[in-house]
């Protein structure tokens, strides 16, 4: 078999996998802490929360995972070389995981602004700050 | 004979290893520096902390791995050297400017902070003593 693009896929699909499983599960056991502030310490609604964003997250990240697997497209690749499916795979891997740091960051930015929201909502206008009243 | 694939062997682990290496010591050290800016509220840093670790592991590792392709055919082992240390050297220069910019945003945070406290709260000492 002289073309490697199937070994290229199969390649790709569990190393994104595993990429996005580790990535969600770091994000979402720490994302408790703030889904507890942000639900005022109701630890029920907090942890379904979690989960369901945790699901959300698998759902949009393993599904653009996908849509960007197709190689050998753009540029006619034919990838018959160890070291185009090295470059290739890299590429793709590569690309994948900085659009992953790119969402974590979303994500904790999302939260950070929960919180904030969740501690204005709590304090309302009876704690006005006494620089700017 | 093509060198290339062998060069992009030695490259990833070793720029992965230095960027895991930096990606520890700053989590590791810049912990006591969030616990100044999120008034000690430990697990409430951690959280934050753990999720940059990530974050950080996930973007230097996707740029080394990004940047690993259209190398220069490479022919011979000095060549080899050569091209290596080039673009290991690239890398390597982007961590620096990255944990510089990592220290200033904690300098200038914790700076604002301090100034904005001080404001509010008059009758605050042992503000200004760096490192409590």
């Amino acid at each position: 078999m002289s073309n490697k693009i199937v070994l290229t896929y199969l390649i790709y699909l569990p190393v994104v996998a595993g990429l996005t499983l580790y990535v969600a599960r770091a994000l979402f056991r720490n994302g408790r802490v703030f889904m507890l502030d942000i639900f005022k310490g109701k630890v029920d609604i907090a942890d379904a929360t979690n989960r369901l964003f945790e699901v959300g997250f698998y759902l949009v990240n393993l599904g653009f995972a996908l849509r960007i697997m197709q190689v050998g497209g753009r540029y006619n690749n034919p990838l018959d070389t160890n070291q185009e499916l090295v470059e290739t795979l890299a590429g793709k891997v590569g690309g994948f995981a900085i659009y992953l740091g790119l969402m974590l960051f979303l994500n904790l930015f999302l939260f950070f602004r929960g919180r904030r929201k969740a501690r204005q909502g709590t304090h309302g206008p009876v704690v006005v700050d006494p620089v700017h009243a | 004979m093509n060198l290339n694939l062998l060069a992009y062997l030695l490259f990833f682990p070793a720029t992965l290893a230095l960027a895991v290496g930096v990606a520890r010591t700053c989590h590791r050290n810049g912990r006591p520096w969030m616990l100044r800016l999120f008034d000690g509220d430990a697990a409430f840093v951690d959280a934050v902390n753990n999720i940059l670790l990530v974050a950080c592991y996930m973007v230097n590792l996707g740029y080394i791995a990004l940047v690993m392709a259209d190398w220069e055919r490479i022919d011979s082992p000095a060549m080899l050297f050569a091209t290596l240390t080039q673009r290991m050297a690239t890398i390597i220069i982007a961590l620096a400017a990255l944990h510089y910019q990592n220290i200033a945003v904690l300098l200038i945070w914790s700076r604002l902070r301090n100034r904005s406290k001080a404001h509010h709260a008059p009758p605050a000492p042992g503000i200004d003593k760096p490192g409590t």
